[in-house]
């Protein structure tokens, strides 16, 4: 599996890592280059964004799929996928919408990971 | 300059006839059998909430407001080494050992699906340009030429026939 995501990251330029990761920042399945950023590997700042996410849902415009971060030098994607959540992290220079084009590249993995995290 | 005053005072409808006073609609403050209140509401439910309705109806806005309640207090709690080692670890063994049918890790084919070995038909020496524009050309010329196709007669068409 970490093969596939690897594949994955190689399509697109200026991934540095897919992490997915259960609602407290512990990672399920995590790829990542030499190049990815140690702190936003970190569970502290996964569990921020799955709060986030929670919390962005209350705001009366429908519960939130899709979080894009971009900052100066890098970009963070994350897909809501309840109980898990898919967090991409690449350069800000990459292209933000393959990106999100990925969700459907890795609907099947994650929905087989659910499965897996549920009997936990 | 000028003052404007009402009055409550009812002299000139005491004898019960209508004047410009009367009103069309009746008085709706003091008339009580017109317009149900809040008593007669309460009146009309035979019994009271009991206790559990009113439980539940409690628990079902503590609820709701729970849901929709945006609460950032607890944004920084996070886990514990120890935990965090743990589950990451049984989260890994799990992966391992259940049986997850791999069929995302399957290729799919990009282009041309319905030929078996598409690298070899890709590998083939193409075509030269001169063979294709004499084919070309052949095939106006044809084109042409099926254009110009005329019939001429020159008796007629339809005979008669006889029987002798």
């Amino acid at each position: 599996m970490k093969k596939y995501l690897h594949e994955i990251m190689s399509q697109i330029d200026g991934i540095h890592a897919v992490l997915i990761t259960d609602r407290d920042g512990v990672p399920v399945l995590k790829a990542a280059t030499e190049s990815a950023p140690e702190l936003a590997l970190r569970p502290g700042f996964l569990t921020t964004v799955g709060m986030a996410t929670d919390q962005a849902g209350k705001l009366g415009m429908g519960k939130s799929q899709r979080i894009a971060c971009i900052y100066g030098k890098y970009q963070v994607i994350h897909f809501n996928r309840f109980p898990l959540m898919v967090s991409m992290i690449a350069s800000s220079t990459a292209n933000t919408g393959m990106l999100l084009g990925l969700e459907a590249e890795l609907s099947s993995l994650v929905q087989d990971l659910k499965a897996a995290v549920d009997v936990i | 300059m000028g003052c404007c005053f009402s009055s409550d005072d009812d002299k000139n409808s005491q004898d019960g006839e209508p004047n410009e006073r009367t009103t069309l609609l009746g008085n709706p403050v003091s008339s009580s059998s017109s317009r149900p209140t809040s008593e007669d509401y309460r009146r009309r439910i035979s019994y009271p909430l009991s206790k559990k309705a009113e439980e539940a109806a409690h628990n079902r806005i503590l609820r709701y407001v729970e849901a929709n309640l945006i609460d950032i207090s607890h944004m920084n709690s996070q886990l514990e080494q120890q935990e965090y080692l743990d589950r990451a670890h049984e989260y890994s063994h799990k992966i391992a050992t259940t049986a997850l049918a791999y069929t995302y890790l399957q290729k799919r084919p990009f282009v041309l699906v319905d030929l078996p070995a598409p690298e070899k038909g890709l590998a083939i020496i193409p075509i030269p340009w001169s063979d294709l524009k004499l084919l070309n050309n052949t095939c106006e010329n044809v084109l042409n030429a099926l254009q110009e196709i005329k019939v001429e007669h020159k008796e007629e068409l339809v005979v008669q026939f006889e029987i002798h």
